[in-house]
């Protein structure tokens, strides 16, 4: 057994001896004891945190979580709560915990970069813990507890920085992030010494079951085996119900996922809807023609870019023709031109959207505050222009804000404006619970998007029952979306475990 | 601790550390900081560079503390300290700090029969954290009798009950040492020493099996390979890191005591 010493406290008593120093007051030495006798760690196992973070008052799903992840999961685990069950307030405890156990002393936070302000202030106001936001120049060897943004820490000089420390627990955020092995990211995670880490992520499997075992190796690898033994054993169509069980039992041991029904916590219904919507005949045409242009040109020729212009063209005219008008630059021969030319012409025509119009009788009929979300800015400029001809005042929300424009359009949107038409990449973390509807305008073909979109309104401090419009047009690519996410819902429900609904609401 | 207990070891600091308390009432406190806590506590080196420089007047700060907002009635602003508030926690190391090294004799309030002798001790608190994946603390207080080498457990709770003064009685003789108290602390160090490697070792053979099966599982991943990749290692070593059971021995604080000896105390009380 290693046993470490000190002897610091003999080199004071020895200057002492000799007078070089004088004695302390007993009653101060007194006190010294007692406090020590009182902040005592008598036990290996329960939580001392507590009583540290008095303002926090955690739910029991989180506190089972903490416990759970540092009793039998030697504090290495991916938490997988469904998006709004706090699993900030999960890694906070954990944290916590361990830095008063002393075990963790560094840690580093990645985050996506819209993240890490709330991360910063949710650690210091919450767990009193003095997290500080990595800027360029700083020197990590005087912060403990640094959050950063996952972008940033993976380029160099960053990277090399932080490869020069010696982290403790490593906590990843929105960590489907790395679902992809092959990304710079999922190496630069890969290498970081991992004595404690935590993945959080409320969608663990987005499109495939092999995503999962990256994630699972990246935290442990070995624990689902190593690739081939894996492929061989879970891929493909030999899978049956056996396997996929002894997948879960084994995922479950590095993972935990409370549902959001399993929390005791008292939640409202969602009420999830496709609501289909039908092409005019003068729309069905030009849809008709842009499926058509592979044949016309080679410019149009890979699968990806009909599909582009299809799911374009169920969404909008002005998204349609960013596409069109891109590769029209790269035709070449009269005849290419020429049809591509017509398209265009035809797309300029067209009156309002039949989807814009579907969006407008619901939000009327909702009569409520409504989040919109489109996978096209070039919608999102439509909607809001459609939407203010209509008399219904609307912000807009996407990735390019700056951390004070978000703010001050969630608060536009809170006080003033009935509809808030967010992108993806806009709407990453913010929490909306004043809202309850929800009109999914495109569909993703990713079905965890989806969860996340309605993670945002659907979570704790939400009050009223939420209504979910899954809009998509009859016979075109967006019925294939629609089977592609039921069968992504599939395997993660077999997988991971039950989800709530995405889709639609099974009566 | 409690906001009662908060409040009560707030004041006591304070008051040992000369710091006037200014206003107060159960739930806050208004202090006046001396030069040496404002130094300590307010993190602000370059104001006391300054005034130091310039031979300013100085300013020692005043803080005001609350200790229960919730009953809080009298609209006072200041700082919230509650059990785990960076503030009470920087107070507890300073204490650790001003705390670690004592002098003391016993008072001797009558010596029946002429003069009294006490007994030279070395008493030493020791924390000791026992780490793997997991932690745990306990405190051995320990005294040696310096005349005699005889020691004692729970040494700390006997000398809370006693009276203890810091400059000597008069009329008392104290008993020069015959073990000098360096060869005793490392006396008292080896008995520590001897009593964690007796206790129960349980944890760390819990311990060391989680680290054997995860090192398993790890080697499974890369069964097969000569040439292992650099994040094996890197996974190895965070596996000992985390697993690899180690006890940490720290003083907190201990000193020298010159205590009535036990036979003389019995005949004191007669």
């Amino acid at each position: 057994m290693l046993i470490e010493k000190s002897s610091d406290w003999k080199e004071g008593f020895i200057e002492r001896l000799e007078n070089r120093q004088s004695w302390d007051s007993w009653t101060l030495y007194k006190m010294s004891y007692d406090i020590a006798k009182q902040n005592l760690i008598t036990d290996f196992s329960g939580l001392q945190s507590l009583k540290y973070v008095p303002t926090v008052t955690p739910l029991a799903h989180q506190l089972e979580v903490a416990e759970r992840v540092i009793e039998e999961m030697n504090g290495k685990a991916i938490l997988a709560d469904e998006v709004g069950l706090g699993k900030t307030i999960e890694a906070g405890l954990i944290l916590k915990e361990y830095m008063i156990r002393g075990l963790v002393k560094k840690a580093l936070i990645l985050a996506p970069a819209s993240l890490v302000n709330q991360w910063v202030e949710e650690l210091h106001q919450k767990f009193h813990i003095p997290a500080m936001l990595y800027k360029k120049n700083y020197e990590l060897d005087y912060v403990d507890v640094v959050v950063m943004s996952l972008d940033t820490a993976k380029r160099s000089p960053h990277k090399e920085k932080i490869y020069a420390q010696d982290y403790d627990l490593i906590i990843v955020d929105e960590a489907h992030k790395l679902k992809n092995h092959k990304t710079i990211s999922y190496t630069f995670v890969q290498n970081l010494k991992k004595k404690f880490c935590l993945l959080l992520t409320a969608t663990p499997i987005q499109n495939d079951v092999f995503e999962l075992f990256y994630l699972v190796t990246l935290l442990k690898q070995g624990h689902l085996g190593n690739y081939d033994s894996f492929t061989s054993v879970f891929s493909g169509s030999k899978r049956d119900v056996d396997q996929d069980n002894y997948l879960k039992e084994l995922v479950n041991q590095v993972m935990v996922r409370n549902r959001r029904q399993d929390t005791g916590v008292k939640w409202t219904n969602r009420q999830v809807q496709v609501v289909p919507v039908e092409f005019t005949a003068e729309e069905r045409d030009v849809y008709q023609l842009l499926s058509e242009l592979k044949h016309v040109s080679p410019v149009f020729s890979d699968a990806f870019s009909t599909m582009t212009l299809q799911r374009e063209m169920c969404s909008s005219q002005e998204a349609t023709l960013g596409t069109l008008k891109k590769l029209y630059a790269e035709c070449s021969t009269s005849e290419e031109l020429a049809y591509v030319n017509d398209v265009i012409q035809r797309l300029d025509m067209l009156d309002i959207h039949s989807k814009a119009e579907k969006a407008v009788e619901i939000i009327l009929n909702a009569n409520d505050k409504v989040i919109l979300f489109t996978e096209y800015r070039g919608t999102q400029n439509y909607l809001h222009e459609y939407f203010h001809s209509k008399g219904i005042s609307s912000v807009i929300f996407n990735g390019k804000l700056s951390k004070n424009s978000r703010e001050w359009i969630k608060h536009l949107f809170k006080q003033n404006a009935q509809v808030l038409i967010a992108t993806e990449s806009g709407a990453e973390g913010i929490n909306l619970q004043f809202c309850h509807h929800v009109i999914n305008y495109d569909l993703p073909w990713n079905p965890m998007k989806l969860e996340q979109r309605i993670g945002r309104v659907h979570r704790l401090g939400q009050e009223h029952d939420v209504h979910i419009y899954n809009l998509a047009i009859q016979q075109t690519i967006e019925d294939h979306i629609l089977d592609v996410l039921q069968g992504k819902i599939g395997i993660f429900e077999k997988v991971v475990g039950e989800l709530d609904d995405i889709l639609a609401t099974n009566y | 601790m409690y906001p009662q207990q908060i409040h009560e070891y707030l004041r006591q600091f304070f008051n040992e550390n000369k710091c006037p308390i200014i206003n107060e009432n159960e739930h806050y406190l208004n202090i006046q900081l001396t030069i040496d806590m404002d130094k300590k506590i307010m993190n602000r080196p370059f104001y006391w560079k300054y005034i130091e420089s310039v031979n300013e007047t100085p300013n020692p700060a005043q803080i005001t503390l609350i200790t229960d907002i919730q009953q809080l009635k009298e609209g006072v602003k200041g700082e919230v300290v509650h059990f785990g508030s960076p503030r009470l926690h920087q107070l507890f190391r300073v204490t650790k700090e001003m705390g670690s090294f004592v002098k003391m004799y016993e008072q001797v309030h009558s010596a029946p029969d002429g003069q009294m002798i006490l007994t030279p001790w070395l008493g030493v608190n020791y924390k000791i954290s026992y780490c793997s994946h997991q932690t745990k603390e306990t405190l051995y207080s320990l005294g040696i009798n310096l005349m005699t080498g005889a020691v004692f457990q729970e040494f700390q709770e006997r000398l809370t009950k006693l009276d203890l003064v810091k400059d000597s009685p008069e009329q008392v003789f104290n008993l020069p040492y015959i073990i000098t108290p360096v060869r005793a602390l490392d006396r008292l160090d080896a008995v520590v020493d001897q009593m964690v490697r007796e206790e129960d070792q349980t944890w760390a053979e819990e311990a060391k099996k989680r680290w054997q099966k995860d090192q398993a599982v790890l080697d499974y991943f890369y069964e097969g390979q000569d040439e292992k990749p650099e994040c094996y290692e890197i996974e190895k070593n965070a596996m000992e890191e985390r697993f690899k059971p180690r006890i940490t021995i720290e003083v907190l604080n201990g000193g020298l005591f010159y205590l009535i000896g036990d036979h003389a105390r019995s005949q004191m009380h007669k």
